[in-house]
């Protein structure tokens, strides 16, 4: 993985929500945390592309997230925040082939992979269910197996824990460490991201911390109890 | 169309679906009850505007065709469609997108509460009532053989309901144009 | 949550392309409307009786789907028999529950899901010409089939929270909050599907 900003800013008319940033993002598991409005989502979304810079650019493996939209779509897979808004077919199953159906596959490929998708996160039994009666943590892992079959090789996810219950969470948090995939995870969960090899902190749309994880964590911490 | 317009659609159609879920109600002077999916027409010319309003209602009317029962009673397929009221189920399309383009014309930010509910009503009216029947009666004496005239009478009893729901689709119009305005309309 | 009206078969009907079906429904929608003589109406009305009672519906099933168009028919028939000539009354019979009993018999044979791949296909000549994206129809089929019991959960939240408060339920107070809570999500929903590249352009489809 190898995700470059450049220089690149987001501004909404006259208000910047990010500053620019120049940075390159290659670790396997990076948090990113913040305070509400302090432009972590609006950084998160340029990596795939849903926001484009308003100065500078972003590549994602030397692709541009604006000249190459569709391949940045395609290497990089956001989850979000609320699983319920990203499912939109009603049979779990369903929803993920969906995703393989615009791409000239044969039925029993598209089978295939969704069956294969299942078994990795541990859903198979769902398979047939109808998605609003499954639990939020069930909700959230079919969310990611819709994303993951279709192969990106990196997984952005938008507080993926928010709305879960301690169990579901476990279940989410531990499905996060067994990724294959490079994870990029926005988190108020702070210990979902103890453990991750990087964090970046951002405050006010300015990048104020970036290290490892337990020293931005602790920054981030004592800064917020002042 | 953008993805956004695309998914305000569906969800409007998905909400057109559980209107008749509703329990209809009756009420005393109205000889036929009121559903709630009966004002979706209505409400959707008046919320999401013609184009999108229009849109719904043929997605809508794909649903029942495919055989889902989604008119209010757990109805539905070709059969009924085939029937003596078919020309309303298909004057709804039509009768969507006349009463959005008379909301969109006629409602403007600004104006007090009264001249919004006067100009969703009369685009409530216009399109919910006098363009459905225009074409819902000759569809009825067409397949019936019931003269023109004697349908247009024997409609005169619905008016009544129907107005009541013009009064209903309005307000609730009203209330959403405050609370999340997506009706395309003029600053 | 919602059921198609379709029934397991495989009779000649149930094997036959949607789009003959549907042809053959519209001729016949048309066809049958130029002819009043009971010699044509009487053996169409039987022929599509037969066809739909042979579909695999339970006769109690068949019938209980007829009743509310069979009611509307009745009615109205009666007033044309008084208005017009019972003759008139019994062309338009024979003529409408033929095509009645047809058009309910290509439902009971068609699945939902095989009826929309038909659409679609139908709109690829428009999709090409760029005019509409056929598989927007799938799309927004799907979300509607997705959404419906979400938004009957939010009806059924708004009711009892109305309750609670001792509000009396009314489809007044209880529409515009159902709708505004319902289309504000459309947002994320259209993020989602955007983010999941469903909607790309003709030319970047290919990947």
């Amino acid at each position: 993985m190898d995700i470059r900003f450049s220089g690149a800013s987001v501004s909404f008319g006259e208000r910047t929500v990010l500053q620019p940033l120049t940075l390159t993002l290659t670790e396997r598991r990076i948090g990113i945390i913040g305070l509400n409005g302090s432009g972590k989502t609006t950084f998160a979304r340029l990596i795939n592309g849903l926001v484009k810079p308003t100065t500078g650019s972003v590549s994602v493996n030397g692709l541009d997230t604006v000249r190459d939209e569709g391949a940045v779509l395609a290497a990089a897979g956001f989850i979000f925040q609320n699983p319920q808004h990203q499912i939109i077919m009603p049979i779990v199953h369903e929803d993920i082939a969906f995703g393989l159906k615009n791409r000239g596959l044969k039925t029993d490929e598209i089978e295939r992979r969704v069956a294969a998708v299942l078994v990795r996160f541990g859903i198979a039994h769902l398979a047939k269910r109808r998605v609003h009666e499954l639990s939020g943590g069930e909700t959230q892992l079919v969310a990611i197996s819709s994303i993951v079959v279709t192969g990106p090789g990196i997984l952005i996810l938008d507080e993926p824990t928010n709305q879960l219950d301690l169990r579901n969470r476990r279940l989410i948090e531990n499905t996060i460490a067994g990724l294959d995939e490079h994870a990029i995870v926005i988190s108020h969960d702070l210990p979902l991201i103890e453990r991750f090899e990087r964090v970046l902190w951002f405050h006010d749309g300015k990048l104020v911390g970036d290290g490892p994880a337990p020293e931005t964590i602790r920054a981030y911490r004592e800064a917020a109890e002042c | 169309m953008t993805t956004r317009d695309l998914v305000l659609v569906a969800l409007f159609t998905a909400i057109i679906v559980v209107l008749g879920l509703i329990p209809p109600i009756t009420l005393g002077f109205i000889p036929v009850p009121i559903t709630a999916q009966s004002m979706g027409v209505m409400l959707a010319g008046c919320i999401i505007g013609a184009k999108r309003g229009a849109l719904a209602y043929v997605l809508f009317v794909l649903l029942v065709a495919a055989g889902l029962p989604v008119l209010s009673g757990g109805r539905g397929g070709l059969a009924i469609i085939q029937g003596p009221t078919g020309g309303f189920i298909l004057g709804w399309i039509v009768a969507t997108y006349v009463t959005g383009l008379i909301a969109e014309r006629l409602v403007k930010d600004g104006q007090n509460e009264i001249r919004q509910f006067a100009a969703f009503f009369i685009a409530s009216v216009v399109g919910g009532i006098v363009v459905l029947y225009a074409i819902g009666m000759p569809w009825v004496s067409m397949t019936t053989g019931a003269p023109l005239t004697d349908v247009a009478t024997g409609s005169l009893a619905f008016i009544p309901g129907d107005l009541l729901k013009a009064a209903i689709a309005a307000l609730a119009a009203r209330a959403v144009l405050i609370g999340y305005p997506l009706l395309p309309h003029r600053a | 949550m919602l059921n198609g009206l379709n029934v397991e078969g495989s009779t000649p009907l149930h094997r036959m392309s949607v789009r003959t079906k549907l042809a053959i429904l519209l001729v016949l929608g048309v066809a049958l409307y130029f002819f009043s003589s009971l010699f044509v109406l009487v053996p169409a009305f039987v022929l599509a009786a037969g066809i739909y009672f042979t579909t695999g519906l339970t006769v109690r099933d068949g019938l209980s789907r007829l009743k509310p168009v069979l009611f509307t028919i009745v009615i109205l028939l009666i007033a044309t028999a008084y208005l017009a000539s019972i003759r008139e009354a019994t062309e338009a019979f024979f003529r409408l529950m033929a095509l009645v009993l047809f058009a309910g018999a290509v439902t009971a044979t068609t699945t939902t899901g095989d009826f929309i791949d038909e659409i679609t296909r139908l709109l690829q000549p428009l999709d090409r010409l760029g005019l509409v994206r056929a598989a927007d129809v799938g799309l927004a089929f799907g979300l509607v089939l997705r959404f419906v019991p979400d938004i009957f959960n939010h009806y059924q939240a708004i009711r009892e929270a109305h309750r609670a408060r001792g509000l009396k339920v009314r489809p007044l107070t209880i529409l515009a909050p159902l709708i505004i809570l319902t289309l504000k999500d459309a947002d994320t929903i259209a993020m989602a599907i955007d983010a999941r590249g469903f909607r790309r352009p003709r030319s970047d489809r290919n990947r």
